[in-house]
């Protein structure tokens, strides 16, 4: 594309009363290089008449905007010119609402934002989409219970194709194998039977699905769109193409023979699985004799909210074993069920299930915490408990005791084996090697070719669970394309799973249809750009391929990175992690903020600050302050980046050799309850920020002179001050040396 | 596609939005039809998310930023439904668009507000504060557009915010106006209303002035709210630092809310955090009747716990009095000691429960509903789906699957 | 640490206090309000909130001379308050049927005074007794003339069948409150302290009614039950006057018209007393059904027993006076029925609570579990 500028420059908001408008156009001029007949100012830019300015421009043959007038995220809508470069100058919250009107430093600072902005138009490009051929929009479902079978007759519905893939000879995972359902809708009086076998049903005989039974997944393998998947099946391997991935792989008892403490071993202590069976069969009796059980005790929490076995809550046991009460008073009036609960969890409408449920007078509760099962006569058990509403200490007598067992997501095994191996890894190959002889491999899952891992990372401090680290976004995962639902996910009853199987689905279809129009998924869904490298310049030192979060960049044979293009999520990443800066996208580079860095009028009598700030928390918090009218720094020159993971060192001593003086990096929170959108953006950068070190040192420079601040959106009241403390700092230091040159 | 089907979505909290952001990107044309003049919902008024603490304000941002960007979604705030008929894949609807006497040309300069002699009493802060007749509630709000109450403002014998407005942004006369729409599904998501203590007569029906909802305390939290996120009382502006949570305040009460509410144990255990955080000296007393951390959620108990500062008592507080000084005297049993105490606090935060916004304002068309007002889906008709709090008191994350699972309804709707 | 407690739960127990009229004791999910909204409760092991675990797992040995249930006086704030349903006050009530059952002999006239379709034979019987015995005496018919209440049934016949049932009530009750004081000295392992001391200071806080009156929702409970036990004292003073005057002294009856007065006009105002109290009582119950329970079967005979009481007597008093002889006598009879009844099922009734709450109201004081 010719490029035909159009610089504009709006005066409402108080820009115009804050920066000499005819200055900054000749400044403007002289440092873009634009001539300055291609620069106008409006009164009102984002009025009918200046839109109509704009758009009379467009028609007129103009197709790079750069617009200096409200922050990017104010009118958005009003400046978006499909086909055109549009670069928004941020002169109303960066200048106007946070200097003195008509101060030098006000008038500098603009000057300064014009030209960078007219830097990044003239260093951009048009994206256009790559859209790889031959795409498969069919969705994989990885598990057959509850929520696989949800998950699939969902895309189904919706008209995909499904390929089912179940482990087990028959459908149906857990809710197959219960008794009676609790139910899952007002007015949770009665016990439901299992809903899954007309589920079951439904799916059998939908002509969109296709299902595998006594499968497994032996390799998957390419991208979204593109996935080969081999399914090995009675000794068989066939390989399917699929676009996208349902991972409902579920959820294990908690293995109850580490639960000795609680009696299991003993023969009438059975699990709240063996008690479904149980019912199933028919009479609820002691394994011991066959008699017929009369005095049931529930132990909640076995295994679960313990510190030394599961340190999470499993969910669903409470509703389960007053379900499982009722099943013992159903079969036997003369019965008596008793429930010793931490605290019980029936949360939401479920409140009426436990209502219902208790208002018997043979399930019998109490809080307690359970210190052991000892053996009374003729087989009966003693449940010994603490702290009870009926006493501190106390004994009761139970011819049958249920421990209420929690869950173990499947993906935690391969989890823990892959930890190791890592660990084994970072140990040397003999350890390695030692690990792998001696450790037994759990069954995976997915089995990914993907260089970074065989299965989708568990969420880290999760347990094992596949779970989305957001609170707002539920569905995000490492692998792009591929989703958890269900108890691999979370602790959840049948009805969330059905609920959040459908939802992951859903996902699943967004990442096959965007990939369709060659655009990102979230949070970047609309994105059409993507890392194109120059790879003749790369030295194969694979930076990139360890550093990306979603593992969207392989190797070949000789060691040389390739993009897995619809993996990606266009976080730059790699661009940050390039030591030869060889990754660019059309409208984000290295050599973009390089050169926007480079063109920031150095003075000598003034200190220059370069903030780069996330997109994404660290610039709408700048904006919020610049709304509540606080003062920013007039010292700072803010460049907003895709994620601070992109943030390529180089920049750093663009910016210093160029005499700037201080340089602070404004990421997402890391860590345990990171916020950054792309997981491990600001981790990366701060990763790689220890290296800064050495470039600083490299220049003969204080390491001070460059900080990273983990900042959230919300902290806009203290990021201004956090700005000028750090200026302050640089303050002390003096001035950067190489100005002079 | 020229004539791609239409999805409609009742509500602009995080529910309506990710169900309408999520169907969106699948592929389809979305509208959202949101009660007040800013879309966010809830989710805008909370200082932090519970497990992680981050600050809610980030994921309505990103959402914001899809909408902004997907020109398949478009929204009308101010809106109500006001008639559905038809059936799955032809939906007629009207709404009504009630005026925001505010229009396109706002730049969101600030000088309506500036100009405006109107205080009100400010009801995103939950009457914390006043606010000007015109005005945004937040300063991240979306639509970024100014708005001026109806009710409060004294229109054209005043219209100082018209002459103090140079874009003329402004328009005292805007009349409301009516909409027709053509859908393929409806997605009911319309949210929660915080349950009115004044009807807990026992604890102190929302007469003892330093007795504050859990969602007061969120906004006293939060930088964009009354104190600038300085947790002060109410009375008298005091530090509090000693202060009681009280579980269950309306939920699992059948002379008030016979449900569980779902998100106080978590809110309260959380809130806990704020005012540690913000007073090392403070303590905390957490009156509860179980704590209800579902999932993982039980570590963010145990790491509550663990500060000595917090303590957690079995027991619903059931008599709140006002003692002297403005301090708060409550009567609770501490169940596992079995004593009946009687302590006073500086604070005491109500963790009052959920009411579905469908318990007073029902929705068009015909919706069943329980007795406490959440709409019940299995009734629902062919096409139409309810998310969120609406159908049962539940927490953001678990409004976020459930709104992406509906998300695949509305597309099977739309291309049905 | 102390030993393990053995805890036993008893289905039957739990069956029984149900269909005793403690239908929603399974609703209780622990959460202490009623112990908080009873202003009646000591702070200290405050009742009602583990009396309902208790009941729910069925641990009948724990009620064995417990006092803390008839220190509840039914208020029903709880009851009021419970966010359940369960309706603590009730339970209790019932849980206090139990425990008269247990400590009244025979217990088993305690479940035919419970059994609704027994009800004609609480009546029926003392009616066929004293019909019997008046028709034997010859003076059970209606009389011509003056309407003289005597010549009905003849004083000897009042002693001779009257005061026999009073001494039986009594002393089945006492009895029983014997053997629950003893059982609550051994419960609560308070083996010595102030009897007397206490009996006074429980007669004192009873005489003011000053524990009733802490009701909250049903305050007015309290002025009714003042009013009804004062009626039923100032009866009971006219009455014991008139066994003074004409048993013990041999003097001509107090209640004649004229020297008498003073006298019946006491006596006229503990009936109206009764009627007022126990009126006032229905509407309180009535008014407050909806929220509180209307209250049991148990508690109903009891009222209406006293409200036939009270309106039987005035109302044969009135007829008296005005010469009505053929009802005059009817009505009579249906009032020394009824007196009968609440003489002989004394210890049974609901009215046994004089017993048992004076008891353990007086064990509070000598247990020190509450100060004067």
């Amino acid at each position: 594309m010719e490029k035909k500028y159009g610089v504009y420059l709006c005066k409402g908001c108080g820009i115009g009363e804050s920066v000499d408008i005819e200055k900054l156009k000749k400044r403007a001029a002289l440092k873009g290089k634009v001539p300055a007949e291609l620069i106008k100012e409006h009164e009102v830019l984002c009025g009918p008449e200046g839109l109509e300015l704009l758009k009379n421009d467009i028609k007129e043959g103009v197709n790079t905007l750069i617009i200096g007038a409200c922050s990017p995220r104010a009118k958005t809508e009003e400046f978006k010119f499909p086909g055109t470069i549009t670069e928004r100058v941020n002169l109303r919250e960066f200048v106007a609402w946070t200097s003195e009107p008509m101060s030098a430093d006000a008038q500098s600072l603009a000057d300064d934002y014009m030209v960078m902005g007219i830097i990044k138009a003239q260093k951009g490009d048009l994206p256009e989409p790559t859209i790889l051929p031959d795409l498969s929009s069919t969705i994989l479902v990885v598990g057959g219970g509850t929520a696989g079978l949800s998950a699939a007759l969902e895309a189904a519905k919706a008209g995909y194709q499904v390929v089912l893939v179940e482990k087990e000879a028959e459908l149906g995972g857990w809710g197959a194998k219960l008794y009676k359902e609790t139910p899952r809708q007002h007015p949770f009086e009665k016990l439901e039977e299992p809903k899954v076998f007309d589920k079951i049903k439904e799916v059998e005989s939908n002509s969109n699905i296709k299902v595998y039974k006594s499968s497994v997944i032996e390799k998957t393998d390419g991208q979204p769109g593109l996935l080969d998947v081999t399914i090995r099946k009675n000794g068989n391997s066939e390989t399917v193409k699929v676009g996208a991935v349902v991972m409902a792989t579920g959820w294990k008892p908690y293995d109850p023979s580490k639960l000795e403490h609680l009696g299991y071993g003993k023969p009438n202590v059975i699990t709240n699985v063996q008690m479904e069976e149980m019912a199933k069969k028919g009479k609820i009796i002691r394994p011991s004799d066959g008699k017929e059980a009369k005095k049931v005790a529930f132990i909640q929490c076995a295994g679960s909210r313990d510190a030394n076995h599961l340190p999470y809550c499993s969910s669903f046991c409470c509703a389960t074993s007053l379900k499982q009460a009722k099943y013992v008073r159903e079969k036997n009036d003369d019965a008596i069920a008793m429930i010793f609960y931490k605290d019980i969890r029936t949360p939401g409408q479920t409140e009426l299930f436990y209502k219902n449920m208790q208002n018997d007078p043979g399930v019998l509760l109490t809080k307690a915490e359970v210190t052991g099962i000892s053996d009374g006569l003729n087989g009966n058990l003693y449940v010994e408990a603490d702290n009870t509403l009926l006493g501190e200490k106390i004994k009761v007598e139970a011819d049958l005791v249920v421990l209420a067992t929690g869950i173990v997501p499947s993906t935690r095994a391969p989890q823990e084996y892959l930890d190791g191996l890592t660990e084994a890894g970072k140990k040397g190959d003999e350890a390695k090697k030692v690990y792998l002889e001696s450790t037994q491999k759990p069954e995976f899952i997915l089995n990914l070719a993907y260089k970074q891992g065989p299965e989708i990372p568990t969420l880290e401090n999760a347990y094992g669970f596949a779970d989305s680290g957001f609170i707002c976004f539920q569905y995000e995962t490492r692998r792009t394309g591929i989703y958890a639902a269900g108890c691999v996910k979370q602790p959840m009853t049948m009805a969330d799973a059905t609920e959040d199987a459908a939802g992951a689905a859903l996902k699943a279809i967004q990442s096959v249809e965007h990939v369709a129009k060659g655009i990102a998924v979230h949070p970047r869904a609309w994105d059409v750009t993507f890392p194109d490298p120059l790879m003749i310049k790369c030295t194969s030192c694979k930076r990139c391929t360890e550093e990306c979060p979603f593992s969207a960049i392989e190797e070949d044979e000789k060691g040389t990175p390739f993009y897995k293009l619809n993996r990606c999520r266009r976080c730059g990443t790699c661009m940050g992690a390039c030591p030869e800066r060889i990754v660019s996208f059309k409208d984000f580079s290295v050599d973009m903020v390089g050169s926007m860095i480079k063109s920031v009028e150095v003075d000598e009598d003034e200190f220059r600050v370069i903030v780069l700030a996330c997109e994404n928390d660290a610039y709408p918090a700048l904006d919020s302050a610049a709304i509540k009218r606080i003062k920013l720094n007039h010292k700072v020159r803010i460049i907003p980046v895709r994620c601070l993971g992109s943030m390529n060192l180089v920049w750093v001593s663009d910016g210093f050799s160029r005499g700037i003086d201080g340089m602070m990096l404004l990421g997402c929170k890391y860590g345990e309850n990171y916020q950054c959108h792309f997981i491990k953006g600001s981790e990366l950068a701060n990763y790689r920020f220890s290296k800064v070190k050495e470039t600083l040192d490299k220049l003969q420079l204080e390491s001070d002179r460059c900080q990273l601040v983990q900042v959230a959106i919300n902290e806009y009241d203290k990021l201004p001050q956090m700005i000028n403390d750090f200026v302050e700092r640089i303050e002390e230091i003096g001035p950067n040396p190489f100005k002079e040159f | 596609m020229a004539d791609k089907k239409k999805v409609l979505v009742i509500g602009g909290g995080f529910s309506g939005l990710t169900a309408a952001v999520e169907t969106a990107e699948a592929g389809s044309d979305v509208v959202i039809v949101e009660k007040s003049p800013f879309l966010g919902g809830r989710v805008a008024q909370l200082n932090k998310y519970f497990p992680k603490l981050c600050p809610p304000n980030c994921g309505l941002e990103i959402n914001f930023k899809r909408i902004k960007n997907n020109a398949d979604i478009t929204f009308y705030t101010l809106a109500e439904v006001e008639s559905v008929t038809g059936q799955e894949g032809n939906f007629n609807v009207t709404l009504k668009v009630n005026p925001r006497f505010v229009n396109d040309k706002c730049t969101g300069c600030n000088a309506c507000t500036e100009a405006c002699p109107v205080e009100m009493p400010n009801e995103f802060n939950f009457g914390l504060d006043k606010t000007k007749a015109a005005y945004i509630n937040h300063n991240q709000t979306f639509p970024f557009k100014y708005v001026i109450d109806g009710k409060h403002c004294k229109g054209k014998a005043c219209a100082k915010c018209v002459e103090a407005c140079k874009y003329g942004a402004i328009d005292l006369d805007m009349q409301p106006e009516t909409v027709s729409l053509n859908v393929a599904a409806i997605v009911i998501a319309t949210g929660w209303e915080s349950y009115d203590i004044s009807k807990l007569d026992n604890l102190g029906g929302g007469r003892v002035k330093n007795v504050i909802t859990n969602m007061q305390m969120e906004r006293l939290a939060a930088q964009s709210g009354p104190t600038g996120g300085k947790i002060l009382r109410p009375s008298d502006g005091k530090e509090p630092k000693n202060i009681a949570f009280v579980q269950c305040a309306g939920s699992r009460d059948e002379n008030h809310l016979p449900y569980c509410s779902y998100i106080c144990c978590m809110a309260s255990l959380k809130q806990a955090t704020y005012l540690r955080e913000q007073y090392p000296d403070s303590k905390v007393r957490i009156f509860y009747i179980d704590i209800r951390t579902p999932g993982r959620y039980e570590q963010f108990y145990w790491k509550v716990k663990e500060d000595p500062e917090i303590t957690l008592t079995k027991g619903k507080v059931a008599r709140i009095t006002e003692a002297s000084n403005g301090d708060v005297e409550l009567v609770v049993e501490d169940v596992m000691a079995g004593k009946k105490i009687t302590e006073k606090y500086d604070m005491v935060v109500l963790a009052a429960g959920m009411v579905p916004s469908t318990k007073d304002s029902k929705i068009p068309g015909e919706i069943s509903y329980t007795h406490e007002g959440f709409v019940v889906p299995a009734y629902l008709k062919k096409g139409m789906f309810a998310v969120g709090s609406v159908k049962s008191p539940v927490d953001v994350a678990k409004s976020v699957q459930d709104a992406t699972g509906v998300a695949i309804k509305t597309i099977q709707s739309a291309r049905r | 640490m102390a030993d393990a407690t053995v805890v036993k739960p008893d289905l039957d127990f739990v069956k029984g206090v149900i269909a005793a009229g403690g239908e929603s004791l399974k609703k209780c999910y622990q959460c202490a309000t009623c112990s908080v909204v009873c202003n009646l409760t000591p702070d200290e092991n405050p009742f009602p909130r583990k009396e309902m675990v208790w009941a729910q797992w069925g641990l009948k040995e724990k009620f064995q001379g417990n006092p803390d249930v008839w220190l509840c006086h039914q208020c029903n704030d709880c009851t009021a308050y419970c966010p359940r349903g369960a309706k603590p006050g009730e339970v209790l009530g019932a849980i206090r049927k139990q425990t008269i059952k247990q400590y009244s002999s025979p217990g088993v006239l305690v479940d035919i005074v419970n059994n609704k379709s027994l009800m004609p034979l609480i009546f029926l019987l003392p009616a066929i007794l004293i019909g019997v015995i008046l028709s034997v005496m010859g003076t059970f018919k209606i009389h011509d003339g003056e309407v003289i209440f005597a010549k009905f049934a003849p004083t000897i016949f009042l002693q001779a069948v009257f005061t026999p049932a009073l001494i039986f009530g009594l002393a089945v009750g006492i009895m029983g409150m014997r053997r629950f004081w003893d059982d609550m000295k051994r419960a609560n392992k308070a083996f010595s302290g102030d009897l007397n001391g206490s009996i006074v200071a429980m007669l004192k806080e009873f005489l003011s009614h000053d524990r009733f009156k802490k009701c909250g929702v049903s305050a007015d409970r309290s002025t009714s039950h003042l009013l009804v036990f004062y009626g039923f004292v100032a009866a009971a003073i006219a009455t014991a006057i008139g066994v003074l005057y004409i048993d013990v002294l041999g003097m001509e009856s107090p209640f004649r018209f004229g020297y008498g007065t003073p006298v019946k006009i006491f006596g006229n105002l503990g009936a109206l007393g009764i009627i007022a109290g126990v009126l006032f009582m229905m509407s309180n119950r009535f008014s407050n059904a909806e929220k509180l329970g209307a209250g049991s079967y148990f508690d109903w005979l009891l009222i209406s027993v006293i409200a036939i009481v009270g309106i039987s007597g005035f109302l044969a008093q009135l007829l008296r006076v005005a010469g009505v002889a053929p009802i005059a006598y009817p009505v009579y009879f249906i009032h020394l029925v009824f007196v009968f009844s609440l003489f002989i099922y004394l210890p049974f009734s609901k009215l046994a609570h004089m017993f048992y709450r004076g008891a353990a109201l007086t064990f509070l004081k000598y247990s020190g579990r509450e100060t004067q």
